[in-house]
């Protein structure tokens, strides 16, 4: 059977952490392994385990490397780490969470301490940006939510950038608007997603979305990059952010992706 | 197949030989005396359709050209002789000797050594010298454009050449949609002869390109470059007349002319892009619709088949319904396989090649000839073209199906009509046929029967006579509809595609609801809106009337709803709904969900009343291009008087006598229940003032007087200080925002980018609106105030219509602003080809192609058409060499060609047109002259 790994240190995050690895052991048809790593105390990490029935996995070493070679085995589907300790004061990402999440070649689900925790996800919420090759990473999570009979919202947010130049008429542009995005972005969640579109800064409004649908998590794929300037939106969504919100690293897509491969001689018009 | 024999010689001589009396259905031309005469030959015998008959002046000309020549060479010691004198030319005998009295074409090179050894013992320079001499001869003697040619035995001085021939053959097979890549030259004298060009390379005038030629004489100087060597004679000449009938019996797919300013070309694949691709190379005939998707099934492809004017469903959520589909082969799209569309515009046909074998290559088209009926042949891998049935029911529809005598049929319902297709299809080897026949009845569930009955039809008539039908359909639209722009290759593509579409939408007979995006896509649900009245109609009424007939009578038919809406209201008259689909009633949904996610109360169907106008101004634009006084005085009149009637019980009197329209929406729908918006309040004017003139006689008296005071009384917002209309009474108070200062870009949805509030707020437009006014009724705003209103409108709007650009071009011309017009009208444009809205996957944009052809017609051309006659004001870009556009005036088909400093108009004498502005100066036509009109 695959594995859900709840990274879970000594802190109060810890139940949080066990709760969203849980949601996604149903999800993913799983079970959940606790771990905890380092020399220091796990009280509370054997604590929270405990109280979900769970035996405590220690390993030794450092932190980060022994994480993701966890994490690494090919029986294990996701993990599941800490946004930091502390649900109070700043909200900065903690180191651990963000080494694991741009080193890890897998899924990670990246939980706030202050998470509601859910006995069962309900609603996931898909931000997709409008390119094919972040569409591409959510796309199992959305065939599970939706083999689940979860609800999914998949998200578009427009920015200063990117906002259409015509909207004619409203009553029928969005629409018409939402159903090419979909069939270009999201093909395989047609019919059983909902679509929402909003104008604003994208994390900002990710966040509003999340609230406003009630999602229990939110799925994003992404390049792993988070250096200065890079992925602006998932470092605010992970630093602002009440929601897990699963990554799935954009290069789990293999390079002969079947949409990729349908694209050939790159279609051209002598009209463009 | 057609066979065009080009001869220099007379109808006795070459009948005589042929004796041919082909019954058809192919034709056989006969174009003789060197490019002067052309025959038809059927049963019957040969029939003269074409001859150049000269002037008396020309045939002295001609005269004194043969005398001065033969006079000429005299002088030079060679006797030559005037042998005849045939139709428009005259022919010397260079070497009037008893042994080369008759050579045979066999002796040619021996009959070519004694000429030129003539030629020279007396000091000539060959032929060449010879055809100088004559050609200089027939200039002094008055020919600009004399026409030499040599045969080696004699020169012959004409008005006319093969050239001419040729150049008719290949007109008048554009004319029947035939392009010059499908037409093969045969010939036997390509290369060069004594200095001179073969006389068969006249066959290849610039029209021929693309054309195959080949030669099957000898050629002993070798052939010019692009005509193939084959030699052989009569026996190869023939050998390739058996091959092109073999060709017809083996049902080869046809040739598609690839000439790049009539096709759109698609080449590779690309799931993102697929329907997108799809919707541009829609296939329709005002009937049905049918999506460019390939014949293949792949899960990126969405193919569907819509019917025009066949809604279902209830309330704001009627729309389109998808039909069953005749094009699917069950064969998937193999993966990384080279895969090309091709669109030819000019024959309306729609090619598909698959690898490149090819391993499936298909033609398909919706025939214009036969709406409702189409066509699919194609040939390749069995395997690709094998299905279990010819018609496949749209995903999520209900149809009924059966098989009649190995035929499938299917009947769907839809509203309180239907639709019922019948289709057959024959595999013969590498080769499959398909024919689907098309009945669509909004107001009834047709007959099987009858769907049944028309394949039949088309059966007999055959792949070969519906497809010569079709592509011949197609020519005679683009005679009385293309748009030349010379000296810009892109846009004269989009142009052209723009008006393909537009020719495709509207059926000519009974009634034509057009919707946003015609036949080519979902979008829009299929509603009508002002789209089809203000922005399709005029192209149509000034190019096709019929089909502009037919977009009336949809907006007749349903005259009664629109009276019921009025009433409702506790308004008199007629009151037409923003958004209008099976019925008449209004479909408008009153909230949705917009861009930014936010549910929004849409009250254009409450409020967006100008619509009212509109139908009534499109009647107008109808009366004045086709002279129809049957519709003016018929349905016209009914539909002008409802409408006043509508605006007289619409329209409140403030206490000075003042009249006003008070919470509308106008064009510009970013601001919504305003008072006295100048685009509503305007149209109403000119709405009452029509009604009053056109129910002269048929309207009591006093109730179109009432309208003209009404009209009178309506407040417009005009400043005659400033020049300025002010859009909407309290329009100048609001924040005074200029958005092409502030925006990132243009176009750009306004509402999006500063929120719906500030807009609503804000001195920012959506669209034209005012400006809206000088375009649709310049001779209702004040005179000189479009550069004024221009110059402050423009910065101000956003242009988050689709509708904008275009009308803007137009806008832009008629201003002089000329760079900025033509930016604007490639923009309109590319708004499909780019998928500049994300939408065009649900259908192109038609109102945008409308403004097109209006931009260059009404901006550009500066046309209007009125009972008086057809107006001109042109202006032509510096970028441009030229501008020709066709039209028809009262029945009258009208050429104008606009050039730098040159202007041509081609048109019956009975269409009266005048100038205005060309050059600074002023003419109007009086019969066949011209006169300069001073003010």
């Amino acid at each position: 059977m695959r594995k859900i790994i709840a990274a879970l240190d000594n802190s109060l995050a810890a139940r949080a952490v066990l709760a969203t690895a849980g949601n996604l052991a149903q999800l993913f048809d799983a079970e959940v392994e606790a771990l905890h790593v380092g020399e220091d105390g796990d009280k509370v990490a054997r604590g929270a385990a405990a109280a979900a029935g769970l035996q405590l996995q220690r390993v030794a070493g450092p932190t980060v490397p022994a994480l993701v070679d966890a994490a690494a085995a090919d029986d294990v589907a996701a993990l599941v780490v800490g946004t930091r300790r502390l649900p109070v004061g700043g909200r900065p990402v903690g180191t651990t969470a963000l080494d694991v999440i741009t080193s890890l070649l897998k899924p990670v689900a990246v939980v706030p301490p202050d998470a509601v925790r859910r006995s069962a996800l309900q609603r996931v919420l898909v931000p997709l940006e409008g390119t094919t090759v972040t569409s591409l990473a959510p796309k199992g999570i959305i065939e599970l939510a939706r083999d689940a009979d979860l609800g999914v919202v998949v998200l578009h947010v427009h920015d200063a950038a990117t906002l259409p130049a015509f909207t004619d008429q409203p009553q029928h542009q969005a629409r018409a608007w939402a159903d090419e995005f979909m069939a270009r972005y999201c093909p395989w969640g047609i019919g059983n997603v909902r679509v929402e579109l909003r104008v604003g800064r994208p994390a900002k409004e990710i966040l509003a979305a999340a609230e406003e649908t009630d999602a229990h998590l939110i799925v994003l794929g992404w390049s792993q990059e988070i250096d200065w300037g890079r992925a602006p939106v998932v470092r605010e969504l992970l630093e602002r952010g009440r929601i897990p919100v699963l990554l799935v690293p954009v290069r789990l897509i293999p390079t002969g992706d079947e949409r990729r491969e349908e694209s050939w001689n790159r279609s051209q018009s002598s009209l463009a | 197949m057609d066979v065009a024999v080009v001869t220099g010689t007379h109808i006795g001589n070459v009948d005589g030989q042929l004796r041919a009396r082909p019954a058809g259905p192919g034709r056989l031309y006969l174009c003789l005396n060197r490019g002067s005469e052309v025959f038809i030959v059927d049963e019957r015998g040969p029939a003269v359709i074409h001859r150049r008959v000269p002037t008396e002046t020309e045939e002295a000309a001609l005269d004194a050209a043969a005398l001065t020549t033969v006079a000429k060479l005299a002088e030079r010691g060679l006797r030559a002789e005037i042998v005849s004198q045939r139709l428009n030319r005259r022919k010397i005998d260079v070497i009037p000797d008893p042994e080369w009295a008759d050579p045979p074409k066999a002796k040619i090179s021996e009959l070519l050594a004694a000429v030129e050894g003539r030629l020279r013992s007396a000091g000539l320079d060959g032929l060449r010298e010879v055809v100088l001499v004559a050609e200089e001869a027939a200039r002094d003697a008055g020919l600009s454009d004399p026409k030499v040619t040599s045969d080696a035995k004699h020169v012959e001085i004409g008005l006319t050449d093969k050239a001419d021939s040729a150049r008719w053959v290949f007109a008048e097979l554009w004319r029947r949609g035939i392009g010059p890549a499908q037409v093969l030259v045969a010939g036997d004298e390509f290369g060069p002869l004594g200095g001179l060009p073969g006389s068969d390379s006249l066959l290849l005038p610039p029209e021929a390109q693309r054309a195959v030629a080949v030669s099957v004489g000898r050629e002993p100087t070798g052939v010019s470059p692009g005509v193939l060597a084959l030699g052989g004679g009569p026996e190869t000449f023939l050998a390739l007349l058996r091959d092109q009938l073999e060709r017809r019996r083996r049902g080869d797919l046809p040739e598609v002319d690839g000439d790049e300013a009539w096709t759109v070309f698609s080449r590779g694949f690309d799931p993102d892009l697929e329907r997108v691709q799809s919707s541009l190379l829609t296939i329709a005939d005002g009937v049905i619709g049918t999506s460019g998707s390939p014949v293949g099934s792949h899960p990126s492809a969405r193919p569907r088949v819509l019917a025009a004017g066949l809604y279902d469903g209830e309330g704001s959520e009627t729309e389109l319904v998808s039909c069953p589909l005749w094009t699917r082969l069950d064969g998937e799209l193999p993966h990384a396989m080279s895969f090309e569309r091709q669109l030819d515009l000019h024959a309306g046909l729609l090619r598909q090649k698959l690898g490149r074998q090819p391993d499936l290559e298909s033609i398909l088209f919706s025939s214009l000839a036969c709406p409702g009926t189409a066509v699919l042949r194609a040939k390749g891998v069995r395997a690709l073209l094998e299905s279990d049935e010819p018609l496949e029911a749209a995903e999520g529809t209900a149809v009924e199906r059966g098989i009649v005598g190995g035929t499938t049929w299917a009947r769907q319902r839809a509203g309180a009509g239907g639709l019922a297709v019948a289709a057959a299809e024959r595999l013969e080897g590498d080769r499959l046929d398909r024919v689907a026949t098309y009945v669509v009845d909004p107001t009834a569930v047709p007959d099987p029967e009858e769907a049944l009955r028309r394949l039949e039809e088309a059966q007999e008539i055959g792949f070969d006579g519906l497809f010569a039908a079709h592509r011949r359909r197609w020519a005679e639209r683009w005679e009385t509809a293309d748009i030349r722009i010379e000296g810009d290759d892109e846009l004269q593509r989009l142009v052209r595609f723009a008006l393909f579409h537009l020719m495709a939408s509207a059926a000519e007979t009974g009634e034509a609801a057009v919707g946003a995006r015609g036949l080519t896509g979902p979008a829009y649900r299929g509603h009508v809106f002002w789209d089809g009245d203000v922005f399709v109609l005029p192209f149509l009424a000034a190019t096709d009337p019929p089909a502009a007939r037919a977009m009336l009578e949809y907006r007749i038919r349903r005259l009664d709803a629109a009276r019921t809406a009025a009433a409702a209201l506790g308004r008199d008259g007629a009151r037409f709904p923003w958004e209008s689909a099976g019925t008449g009633v209004d479909v408008t949904p009153s909230h949705a969900h917009d861009h930014a996610g936010g549910l929004v109360a849409i009250r254009t169907g409450e409020l967006e009343e100008h619509i009212v106008a509109d139908i009534a101004w499109a009647a107008g634009c109808y009366v004045d291009w086709s002279g129809d006084t049957a519709f003016a005085t018929g349905p016209g009149r009914e539909l002008f008087t409802e409408t006043a009637r509508y605006w007289a019980s619409r329209i409140r009197l403030d206490p000075s006598g003042r009249a006003h329209i008070y919470g509308v929406i106008g064009p510009d729908e970013y601001h919504e229940a305003v008072d006295d918006n100048a685009f509503t309040n305007v149209m109403a004017r000119w709405n009452l003032r029509r009604a009053a003139e056109a129910g002269c006689g048929a309207v009591p008296d006093a109730e179109r007087k009432s309208w003209l005071e009404l009209a009178a009384a309506l407040v417009d917002g005009y400043d005659s200080e400033t020049q300025l209309y002010e859009q909407f009474a309290g329009f100048n108070l609001l924040e005074p925002l200029v958005i092409a200062d502030i925006a990132p870009h243009r176009p750009i949805a306004a509402e999006l980018l500063l929120g719906r509030e500030r807009t609503l707020g804000a001195q920012v437009l959506k669209q034209a609106d005012v400006l809206m006014l000088h375009h649709l009724v310049p001779d209702e705003v004040a005179p000189g105030s479009l550069e004024p209103n221009l110059a402050h409108y423009e910065p101000r709007t956003a242009h988050g219509s689709s509708l904008s650009p275009a009308i803007h071009a137009a806008l832009l011309a008629r201003a002089g602003r000329l760079g900025r017009a033509v930016e604007a009208l490639r923009l309109a444009c590319r708004i499909d080809v780019d998928d500049l809205t994300g939408t065009t996957a649900g259908g192109v944009h038609l109102a945008t192609m409308g403004g097109v052809w209006q931009a260059l017609a009404f901006g550009f051309a500066g046309a209007r058409a009125s009972a008086g006659g057809l107006e001109l004001d042109p202006r032509l870009p510096e970028t441009w060499d030229a501008l020709e556009l066709r039209l028809a005036f009262h029945g009258y088909p009208v050429r104008i060609r606009i050039e730098q400093g040159a202007l041509e108009i081609d048109a019956d004498p009975a269409v009266p047109i005048s100038v205005g502005g060309w050059l600074g100066r002023r003419f109007e036509r009086r019969g066949e002259d011209w006169e300069e009109v001073r003010k």
